[in-house]
């Protein structure tokens, strides 16, 4: 399984803050941007960053582990 | 003594984090800190409370690192940063960052420079309670 994780103004769009896919061998970060773009048009518009178990990453065609942790983040507004 | 890099809801005790960081080398001859507080105005509106969210481990994450490379790029003795993630009023404590050098210039340039990265770096994001309703601070990507 991956989790996708959603924070702030990205999982008040989404109207949830964690999904769970299954995972495929061969999953990039591109595809499960896609489907989640394909259920929720427009949400991702905000989102700047992704992460990938806490790193973040910024090449969407990496390859995806199974059970690995994905984060969905608009731009950072701490401090 | 408390961890130099934490995320809490609970306000925090300048005085304690900085007793804290002048415990670690008596060589310290230069403290910057910098406080930010909550603003009861933003954007040509009133605001009553600002309510913070965060990826509270990859924050921590973030902040940690931040830390030890201000740390080896100023030559700091130390450094401290405190991030609340809670729901404060105007004048409440938000963030506090405390950087102690040998002399004041690394300190003031590491304190200067913690906050910016950490405003580009942490995943912490705030909302904005306003008598017209709520907003999510987000610039545009």
């Amino acid at each position: 399984m991956i989790k996708v994780l959603f924070f702030g103004p990205v999982a008040e769009r989404i109207g949830r803050r964690e999904m769970q896919l299954d995972f495929t061998p061969g999953m990039t970060l591109h595809d499960v941007t896609h489907d989640i773009g394909m259920q929720h048009p427009g949400a991702l518009s905000i989102v700047s960053f992704f992460a990938v178990n806490q790193q973040q990453v910024r090449d969407k065609q990496i390859a995806l582990q199974d059970g690995d942790e994905i984060a969905f983040m608009a731009k950072f507004s701490g401090g | 003594m408390s961890e130099p890099v934490r995320i809490q809801p609970e306000d925090f005790s300048q005085d304690e984090e900085i007793a804290a960081l002048k415990a670690s080398s008596t060589r310290m001859g230069g403290i910057a800190t910098f406080l930010g507080c909550a603003r009861d105005f933003s954007a040509g509106h009133s605001v009553s409370e600002i309510s913070f969210e965060a990826y509270g481990s990859m924050a921590l994450s973030e902040m940690r690192t931040l830390r030890e490379e201000a740390i080896t790029r100023f030559g700091l003795l130390d450094a401290r940063i405190v991030h609340r993630v809670t729901t404060v009023k105007a004048g409440d404590n938000i963030v506090f960052i405390a950087a102690g050098a040998e002399h004041r210039a690394a300190a003031f340039d590491a304190c200067r420079w913690m906050i910016d990265e950490l405003k580009q770096r942490v995943p912490i994001w705030k909302k904005e309670i306003t008598p017209q309703g709520d907003t999510w601070v987000t610039p545009h990507p």
